[in-house]
């Protein structure tokens, strides 16, 4: 009933050995006291992307094990698959570049230890990079590949290290993303495995849809002219165009 | 994920949302104010509600609640306790659920659009609630049944409703005459325009000083103290409209009487004169003869409430507000303030004869003022008691002291507690447990919020979300803390101070109030208990955070897990004697001079208050190196609201009770005595207001409090460290 409920709730204002308090008047206090609030946008936002991913660390803490390795499989996929368009557009690139099963072979698999690597460093705390640097120049990686792909009919010996040293940095881009999400301590190598399978995963679906897609016309001799060479461009244009926007902001 | 992004649109976008004439039709229909929440434990749909939703449903809220007390009134049937008093408590259900969201919500995750709500609702509400205290008839239902209390056969719950409900009808006047009333009505608004201007002169006054630095005036300030000065001044410069506002501005750094903002300067700045400044500003609010002076504001609100009290049959306004506390006349209240006064100003004597040392030894010719207390109190505090802020929190993680809470009610009463991490309240730091008795069945819901952020209210508090009732059924409550510890950097845990740790324990004190409560009624639940009485159940929980025992079952490393060292802890533990003689001085001076205000008789020529208020302070003897916590002109406590106005003495007096309380547990040699943590927990955390807060007391503890605990606790008992 209301009229003992005056006081509808109890606030209890703690200053020094002190404490009590009712709202309508404390309010008054506090805004005399200690100034009113203001409301600054970008750092509410920001306290609150903070706090939602303190949130997100508790959930996982508490999280069965299987649950959270499906999550971080989940999460490494869906990096690829829909959110990381450079990612997919470098593969498209790798892809691009040979017909030869063999050097396809050979490149997927230094870019996948190359990030491997520099994820587990980064994640691991071990290492760490600006995003302001990494992600101009993961960028720029794919504008390489596509333009070799223009330039040479066949991938030369040194394209495999060429495309490990752009594993280093994209697996730093995905330490950033994986950072983001979070990684709980008491779970981080089981977790951070697990968002790696998903990435390759996430990679190698890509790789085989558009196998699947281009199969039947990659021996065709207007392959080259009318598909490789033509995305290719199109990789590389994209690539300029992020490069010069990330650079920007 | 989507709810969660959609929620972040709320509190971000909040601001800026229109309202048509359209989506108001289609707000209604969906208003989430308006259902049944079928949430798990009745916790509050956070994310459906909208700012929009608010206004209608205090609207609607308000006019459901008046026709219900129409109809308890019209009721043809002669007044029953199940049809006035029960059905008085089934009211204003709508009201209450929007109230709960919204003051909550205000307080702790606030936006422009609830602040402006929160001016407008102000008047609104008061109105409202005067409808109800005022109506003639609901009162004569409750005086019948008053009359006729001996041949009603009431539990005792219900008597202690049925006497408390028409005592707050004649608190009000209802027994006037209508000349009285009249009069009454008259004061009260009077006494609101004064109470109003005295905090708007008390803003104007407080906003008007400022402090204006040059670089070459920060000597001794850390760089973060400059920078948040430096920061001030910025946004003056971003206000200021004229050229000369903004040469003002430019390139300086700005402190304001604000105490975040003088402490710290009082406490680092080499400037003594500027110093002196800063805190002659700051004691001076409301008394500089200005047209935002205060003074005569506060004699005239102080003589108009003798004036009502008198007209309402009482000798003094205090006498009026000490009916309903434990401490029931104003000589209560004096020998319990007497008695502390003479040792904490003995302490505060000796404070300052060590400062004066420090200020002699460093070969410096002034003697100890109030703007020095803090700096050299600070260095005295180094010297005899110095423990490192920083080498003490990495075993205070939050978590850690969670645990530590938990664990301290789970060795007292038996509770557990379950974090429920698929539940979204109304910001992703606020957590949620459920708290589970002792033989599994659940008790509440705790929810707690612990970092501060732009857009929440300073301080620690704790409310709820849900009340508690067994009228209609079994209504278990859901109860929130709400602290402004510093946030984690980065992915490392939360670390507190000491200082957090005994006010989250303190907090946790105040919930495990709301959750225990298990009452028939639900405005005689929880914390409704008389104000010297509520900080009593939050405050003994104090204690068992500063016990080493349990300490050292929590205060793990949360690097290494080392338990904290025996030597950290009594350093610590030493610690929180420091000052406390300038602590208690400040309080108890402020304390007797709101006593003084309002023992006045009425009659009193009070034209100069500076005149009443030395008068006050030389009585007892304060020394000039100590201002009252509140001097007249800046007491908003007790002028710009009433609710402290003859009650600012309630810490002390639950201080009492809280050391005289946990003494028995030391006295039984078990902090944990199962039959005494059990007599605490049915007499004093289930039980409400629906007993006097003295019986209550007395139940738990065998007999009436002592004050000699307090003295011993606080170093007041001429002991020496």
């Amino acid at each position: 009933m209301t009229i003992l409920k005056t006081f509808a709730f109890c606030i209890c204002f703690f200053s020094g050995f002190v404490a009590f308090s009712h709202p309508q008047d404390e309010l008054v206090i506090l805004e005399i006291e200690h100034g009113q609030l203001d409301f600054p946008d970008q750092k509410i936002k920001a306290e609150y992307d903070a706090a939602l991913k303190r949130q997100r660390m508790r959930q996982l803490a508490a999280m069965p094990s299987q649950e959270r390795f499906w999550l971080f499989l989940n999460a490494g996929i869906k990096h690829i698959i829909p959110k990381g368009l450079d990612h997919i557009l470098f593969v498209l690139g790798l892809f691009f570049s040979s017909l030869v099963l063999r050097s396809l072979l050979w490149q997927v698999t230094a870019f996948t230890l190359a990030h491997t690597f520099t994820l587990a460093l980064a994640a691991l705390g071990i290492i760490t990079a600006p995003g302001a640097i990494i992600e101009p120049l993961i960028a720029l990686s794919i504008v390489w590949v596509a333009v070799e792909n223009c330039v040479f009919k066949e991938t030369n010996k040194w394209r495999p290290f060429i495309v490990f040293g752009f594993g280093l940095l994209h697996g730093l881009g995905f330490a950033a993303v994986l950072s983001a999400f979070g990684l709980p301590e008491n779970n981080l190598v089981a977790s951070l495995l697990a968002f790696n399978i998903g990435v390759e995963l996430g990679q190698l679906i890509v790789l085989f849809t558009t196998a699947a897609l281009l199969w039947l016309i990659r021996k065709k001799s207007w392959y080259r002219q009318w598909v490789q060479i033509p995305a290719s461009l199109l990789i590389a244009m994209v690539g300029i165009f992020w490069f010069i926007e990330r650079v920007v902001s | 994920m989507k709810k969660l992004l959609f929620f972040t649109g709320i509190v971000l976008l909040s601001a800026c949302q229109t309202q048509t004439d359209q989506t108001e039709t289609q707000v209604a229909s969906d208003n989430p104010f308006y259902q049944e929440w079928d949430t798990p434990f009745g916790i509050p749909p956070f994310h459906q509600i909208k700012n929009e939703h608010y206004m209608p449903a205090f609207e609607k809220g308000m006019k459901e609640n008046l026709a219900e007390i129409d109809a308890i009134v019209n009721n043809s049937e002669a007044p029953t306790f199940a049809n006035t008093i029960e059905e008085l408590e089934r009211t204003g259900k709508l009201l209450t659920k929007v109230q709960d969201v919204f003051y909550n919500l205000t307080g702790s995750n606030t936006n422009p659009k609830l602040q402006e709500l929160q001016r407008d609702l102000s008047p609104l509400i008061s109105a409202h609630y005067d409808k109800i205290t005022l109506n003639k008839g609901l009162f004569n239902r409750v005086e019948t049944l008053w009359q006729a209390r001996e041949t009603l056969e009431l539990s005792n719950e219900q008597r202690k409703l049925l006497d408390d409900t028409r005592k707050a009808f004649v608190r009000s006047g209802a027994l006037l005459n209508e000349e009285q009333k009249a009069q009454i009505t008259a004061i009260n608004s009077q006494i609101s325009e004064l109470t109003t201007a005295f905090g708007q002169n008390l803003l104007a006054e407080t906003n008007g000083f400022e402090l204006v630095l040059d670089k070459s005036d920060l000597d001794g300030l850390s760089d973060g103290i400059i920078a948040a000065a430096a920061e001030t001044a910025a946004e003056k410069l971003a206000e200021a409209e004229t050229d000369e506002d903004k040469a003002k501005y430019k390139d300086k750094y700005v402190f304001t009487p604000h105490r975040s903002s003088m402490y710290p300067f009082l406490t680092e700045s080499n400037r003594r004169d500027l110093r002196e400044q800063l805190y002659t500003a700051y004691i001076q609010r409301g008394d500089n003869d200005n047209e935002t002076d205060n003074k005569e504001v506060a004699a005239k609100i102080a003589k108009l409430r003798a004036e009502r009290a008198q007209l309402m049959g009482y000798e003094t306004h205090a006498h009026f507000v000490l009916e309903e506390r434990m401490l029931k006349t104003p000589e209560e209240v004096y020998d319990l303030l007497m008695q502390l006064w003479r040792p904490a100003l003995e302490r505060a004597k000796t404070e300052v004869a060590d400062m004066q040392a420090v200020v002699d030894a460093e070969g410096k010719d002034f003697k100890i003022a109030g703007w020095d207390w803090w700096q050299y109190s600070e260095k005295v505090r180094k010297a005899k008691y110095d423990i490192d802020e920083a080498a003490l929190k990495p075993y205070l993680s939050l978590d850690n002291v969670l645990n530590g809470v938990f664990e301290t009610t789970n060795k007292l009463w038996g509770l557990t507690y379950t974090e429920l991490f698929d539940i979204n309240v109304y910001h992703p730091d606020a957590r949620v447990w459920e708290v589970k008795d002792k033989d599994g069945s659940h008790l509440g819901i705790f929810i707690g919020d612990y970092f501060t952020r732009s857009n929440k209210r300073g301080g620690a508090w704790m409310s709820s979300f849900k009340g508690q009732s067994n009228l209609d059924g079994k209504e278990r409550p859901v109860i929130v803390n709400v602290c402004n510890f510093p946030a984690p950097v980065g992915d490392d845990p939360a670390l507190l101070s000491f200082g957090n740790v005994v006010t989250l324990f303190h907090e946790f004190g105040h919930a495990m109030h709301g959750i225990l409560t298990n009452v028939t009624y639900n405005s005689m639940s929880g914390t409704s208990g008389p104000t010297d009485f509520t900080e009593f159940p939050a405050q003994i929980l104090e204690h068992w955070a500063s016990e080493p025992e349990i300490l050292k079952s929590f205060a793990t490393h949360y690097q290494t897990g080392e338990v904290m060292p025996d030597e950290l802890i009594a350093k610590l533990l030493k610690a929180s004697k420091f000052n406390q003689g300038f602590a208690n001085t400040e309080y108890l001076a402020a304390s007797l001079l709101d006593m003084d205000w309002h023992t006045i008789k009425g009659d009193e020529d009070l034209k100069n208050t500076n005149a009443f208020e030395k008068a006050s302070l030389s009585k007892i003897g304060l020394i000039d190196e100590i201002a009252p916590r509140y001097r007249t002109g800046y007491f908003a406590h007790i002028f710009s609201g009433g609710y402290y106005a003859a009650g600012y003495y309630s810490y002390v007096h639950s201080a009492v009770l809280d050391s005289d309380g946990f003494e028995a547990f030391k006295e039984t040699g078990n902090v944990f005595d199962p039959e005494l943590a059990a007599k605490l927990r049915t007499h004093v955390y289930e039980k409400g207001s629906t007993e006097e807060a003295m019986e209550l007391y007395k139940q738990f503890r065998g007999r009436a409090p002592k004050i000699d605990a307090l003295l011993k606790v606080r170093g007041l008992d001429g002991s020496t460290d």
